[in-house]
């Protein structure tokens, strides 16, 4: 067992941090908050520095790291600045998929311009009637001839109104369920396709949501990605990355939170003194530190199960449930240090909280992954 | 070491001419003010009652400072008087001259001192490191001879009895041309749209800043206030404001009746250019910031708390009258 | 074009809380964040952009005990192709002088036809080691310089001098510039850059690896000494403003306003 990062995780952590620092300022992300816009410019810089899609292999436009190596970047990333942080992160979201599942010709043509920051990825499963229950889904595919013909809707899509493509989740054989599901791919710009935004979102707002319609889309039969009617079951070990990277987001967030709160704690006096010198703020400093690094922990032992190429939907479902709920917590703590300031935009930390919040709703909510827990516990 | 440029004696020269003699009447030394150029008798005379001596080279390859140049005659001097001690000012002169002509010679150097003084034939210094914000006392290695570089502004020029200094001619002892460094030409600063030498009051920006796009919020207290921003020298380095708003050695020099420092450090580099201002306030979150110690009103606060309410006042009274 | 660059490894203090040890000599280092002296971050960009245009290799060079790896691992990142560490417990308590005898009894033996190092570093301050360095490799040298212009043999530089004034200066290679910030626009490290260095090994000499004795270094090679350091005494007396920022902001701009400037 060593809990040491090697060298060069480390230097990446650095690379990462000092990047972060300067570039994912709280200026920007309170600017990007407000306009409700993805950070276009900055995604371009962190991809032409190897930032995005750093666990693709080489060949693929990637740096051939591990996911650990991924993690470290963005837990860097949302905790100079959450907002910014997880525009970043979702911006590849979905093209892991691709990774595990795609063949040679689908991983050329879209890995590369992800991980250089040309195009951005969306991952589609959500239905307006099936959000935590995706074991049949109202989107469906057809063969004709040699395309798929796709009808239907997605919502609560991430960078539906920026994405270049999405993977799609349908229903390929009906009333066959869960064993009837297929994962495609279709491109932005697809006769059919169409997007919408959905505006008013409580957080995350520089990684913009919306709804797809699928109107008699036909995209080709080599589209498919992996197995057909093997999609839920591919969709959930993708699932798999994406839950311990959510776990790890929480992370970022609230050691990002944190650091507002430890230095405002020793700043603001009150009753002559700093804050800090109240055992309150004390015990809330030092819980949240030690939640924190628990749930750090839990995050990179994820990562390194993936990097071993071992699937372990127990850890990530755990580590999903103990980290987000901890973030929510924490920042909570985390703004009361601040008083009525915390509630105030200036002071960014509001911001952390409000973005914190759907960390525990996406990628399956935190019931969901208590679910499963207990499915595997008693397994 | 006298320093002059363009026509011009700088101050660094008196400053150093007045603590050398206060140095030598200590120690019972003369006081010999060296002057290197082409056509310089009037600065030698300008320098007569400042020390007991002003020796002149003058020679057409001295017309622009030049290091090596420099280095050679005052290699020669000091070889042939063996003084006890030779100041040369911290500037970008001193830098490119003192370092190499020590290590030529062996004579123990120390940079950038802002006191000097003997003690039983040893000289200790004072230096400042950590950007300001740590002073230290210095012993430099026994020796009969000493180079110590000078602070700009360290010492104040006063002006004492006239000491009536003789002129000395001393012949150049450059035999060949300097082939090695080769002056061409100087390059004027760029001319912008302000004028911050010109300003009453100034709002000066530092690295506290964070982001340019914070410039603005300050911008508008200037407007507010009828001042203009100017800015220390990273916020330059970065692009973020034209060089002309940088205040320091290497900007300009101003002398407002008020200046305002947000997120400035107060590196002397710095703090050189805006010293005769007549009311400072320094804003700076740290308690320890070197600025507050030349400061009239200390504010130990954010930068970003204390414009806007600044500015929220100025408004107010502005509505109201 | 061989082009050797020195850098330190130096704390971040403009905005650290900075503390005097026990023994007045030296100021409390840990938990001090270390990073490439700001001088010297500007001096390996500008090698970079040099070798990119006139190719060549980056060598860049640091005396420093094994923390400063860090330092050396990012030149290596963000273009260098060879690092040295020059280490070793005599070394310590250092001046300028001795620092520059320690660079110089490595780079004399190393092919070079440039020589760049910062104007000065962060938290002595002296910007005695570069020019120091070209007078014991017997080099023309150039300090606070703000461009560089190469050619054959021959280069052309500005340096900054007082005012914003420059002067332009022509000087034979081998050279030594020290290097004044602004002249360019340091990269960040990238990913590809990490893996690329990661390749690449930093060579560790020590005292007896060097051409040198033990007398031409630490306390007893050096010029100066430090005896004590103290927090400087204000030059005037600062009166603090208290309060919330409206009651701070209240406070100015009654004095502005009673020196009649409003
Ligand atoms: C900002 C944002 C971005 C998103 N991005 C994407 C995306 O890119 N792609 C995508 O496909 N989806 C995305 N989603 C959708 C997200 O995955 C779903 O919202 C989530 O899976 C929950 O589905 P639902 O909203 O329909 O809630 P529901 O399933 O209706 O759940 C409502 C409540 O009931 C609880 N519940 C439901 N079933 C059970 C059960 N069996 N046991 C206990 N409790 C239960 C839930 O936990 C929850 O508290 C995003 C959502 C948000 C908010
Ligand atoms: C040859 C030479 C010439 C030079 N010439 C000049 C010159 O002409 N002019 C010049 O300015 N410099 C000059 N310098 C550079 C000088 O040494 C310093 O590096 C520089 O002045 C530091 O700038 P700063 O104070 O803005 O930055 P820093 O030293 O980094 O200080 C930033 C300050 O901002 C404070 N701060 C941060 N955030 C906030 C906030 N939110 N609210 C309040 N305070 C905050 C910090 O506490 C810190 O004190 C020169 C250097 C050399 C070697």
């Amino acid at each position: 067992m060593d809990f040491e990062l090697t060298k060069e995780q480390k230097e990446i952590q650095k690379a990462a941090r000092e990047f972060a620092d300067k570039e994912l300022t709280p200026e920007l992300g309170r600017e990007y908050d407000k306009k409700e816009e993805f950070p276009h410019e900055l995604h371009k810089k962190a991809a032409k520095l190897g930032f995005i899609g750093c666990h693709f292999e080489e060949s693929y436009g990637g740096q051939g790291l591990g996911i650990l190596e991924n993690f470290l970047i963005l837990e860097e990333f949302c905790r100079a600045d959450s907002t910014l942080g997880t525009a970043l992160l979702v911006s590849t979201f979905g093209s892991d998929i691709i990774v595990m599942f795609g063949n040679d010709e689908q991983k050329q043509k879209y890995l590369p311009k992800v991980a250089s920051g040309e195009w951005i990825a969306s991952g589609a499963i959500t239905e307006p009637a099936h959000g935590s229950d995706i074991t049949s889904m109202d989107t469906t595919a057809k063969l004709d001839g040699d395309k798929y013909v796709i009808n239907g809707g997605k919502t609560l899509i991430s960078n539906a109104t920026i994405a270049d493509f999405a993977f799609v989740l349908c229903q390929t054989k009906p009333d066959a369920g869960r064993r009837g599901q297929s994962v495609l791919l279709v491109d932005n710009g697809t006769e059919g396709f169409d997007q919408t935004k959905i505006h008013g979102k409580m957080g995350i707002r520089a990684s913009p949501s919306g709804e797809y319609s699928f109107s008699n889309v036909r995209v080709p039969k080599g589209n498919l990605v992996g197995v057909e009617n093997m999609g839920f079951y591919h969709t959930l070990e993708f699932l798999d990355i994406g839950r311990a990277a959510v776990a790890m987001q929480a992370v970022g967030m609230a050691q990002g939170a944190f650091d507002l709160a430890l230095k405002y704690a020793k700043e603001r006096t009150q009753f002559g003194r700093p804050i800090s010198d109240f055992q309150a703020t004390q015990h809330k400093l030092a819980d949240a530190a030690t939640q924190i690094e628990a749930a750090r922990l839990f995050a990179y032992k994820t990562a390194w199960y993936l990097d071993q190429g071992r699937i372990m939907p127990k850890m990530t479902c755990m580590a999903k449930n103990f980290a987000t709920r901890m973030a929510v917590k924490v920042i909570d703590d985390c703004l009361q240090i601040f008083g009525g300031y915390g509630y105030i935009a200036e002071y960014n930390i509001e911001r952390f909280y409000r973005d914190i919040r759907v960390t525990d709703l996406y990628e399956g909510t935190t019931e969901i992954q208590k679910n499963m827990i207990f499915r595997f516990l008693t397994k | 070491m006298a320093e002059h440029r363009r026509g011009d004696l700088r101050d660094i020269t008196h400053e150093m001419l007045s603590k050398g003699r206060e140095l030598a009447e200590k120690n019972g030394a003369s006081l010999t003010a060296l002057l290197l150029g082409h056509d310089i008798k009037g600065f030698a005379s300008k320098l007569t009652d400042q020390a007991n001596e002003v020796w002149v080279v003058d020679d057409l390859r001295l017309k622009n400072f030049n290091a090596e140049a420099y280095q050679r005659i005052l290699s020669s001097l000091i070889t042939e008087y063996k003084p006890l001690l030779t100041l040369i000012g911290h500037t970008a002169f001193g830098v490119d001259l003192a370092p190499r002509l020590a290590i030529e010679l062996g004579i123990p150097l120390t940079t950038d001192c802002l006191d000097i003084d003997f003690e039983g034939g040893v000289l200790s210094v004072i230096r400042q490191m950590y950007g300001g914000k740590v002073n230290a006392e210095a012993l430099l290695k026994e020796a009969e001879s000493y180079i110590v570089t000078i602070r700009p502004a360290a010492f104040e020029a006063k002006e004492g009895e006239p000491l009536g200094g003789e002129i000395v001619d001393v012949a150049s002892s450059l035999k060949e041309d300097v082939k090695n460094k080769k002056f061409i030409e100087y390059v004027e600063p760029s001319v912008g749209d302000v004028d911050v030498t010109a300003a009453e009051i100034i709002i000066a920006i530092g690295r506290g800043i964070k982001d340019k796009d914070n410039i603005t919020l300050v911008q508008e207290l200037a407007d507010a206030l009828g001042g203009v921003l100017a800015c220390s020298r990273p916020i330059v380095d970065k692009e973020w404001l034209p060089k002309d708003r940088q205040v320091g050695t290497s900007g300009k020099t101003v002398k407002p009746k008020l200046y305002i420092a947000m997120g400035i450090s107060g590196a002397f580099q710095h703090v050189a250019g805006m010293k005769s201002s007549d009311l400072v306030f320094v804003v700076n979150k740290d308690a320890k910031a070197p600025f507050f110690s030349v400061a009239d009103y200390g504010v130990i606060n954010d930068m970003f708390k204390i414009v806007p309410a600044l500015k929220n006042k100025i408004y107010e009274i502005k509505t109201i009258t | 074009m061989n082009i050797i660059v020195c850098v330190k490894h130096v704390p971040e203090t403009a905005e650290a809380d900075i503390k005097i040890d026990s023994e007045e000599k030296s100021i409390e280092l840990s938990g001090l964040v270390f990073d490439i002296n700001e001088w010297d971050n500007y001096a390996l960009e500008e090698a970079v952009l040099l070798k990119e245009k006139h190719g060549g290799t980056v060598t860049a060079i640091t005396v420093g005990s094994e923390d400063s790896e860090s330092t050396l691992r990012k030149c290596l990142a963000r273009g260098s192709d060879k690092a040295i560490r020059l280490t070793d417990k005599r070394f310590e308590e250092s001046d300028s002088y001795a620092i520059a005898k320690i660079l110089h009894s490595v780079i004399k033996n190393l092919p070079f036809d440039l020589i760049l190092t910062g104007v000065q570093a962060d938290d002595v301050g002296y910007a005695m080691v570069g020019p120091i360095l070209a007078g014991l490799l017997g080099i023309p040298h150039a300090t606070m310089v703000k461009k560089i212009e190469l050619s054959d043999g021959a280069s052309k530089v500005n340096r900054e001098l007082e005012g914003g004034l420059e002067e332009v200066v022509e000087l034979k290679l081998p050279a030594l510039f020290s290097i004044q910030t602004g002249i360019n626009e340091p990269r960040y490290v990238s990913i590809m850059g990490i893996r690329k260095a990661m390749q690449k090994e930093i060579k560790v000499l020590s005292l007896g690896d060097l051409e040198l004795n033990k007398n031409d270094v630490g306390v007893a090679g050096s010029w100066i000494k430090i005896e004590k350091i103290y927090v400087p005494p204000a030059e005037k007396q600062t009166e603090y403003i208290e309060g919330s920022p409206e009651e701070v902001a209240t406070k100015i701009i009654e004095i502005i306003k009673s020196r009649g400037l409003i």
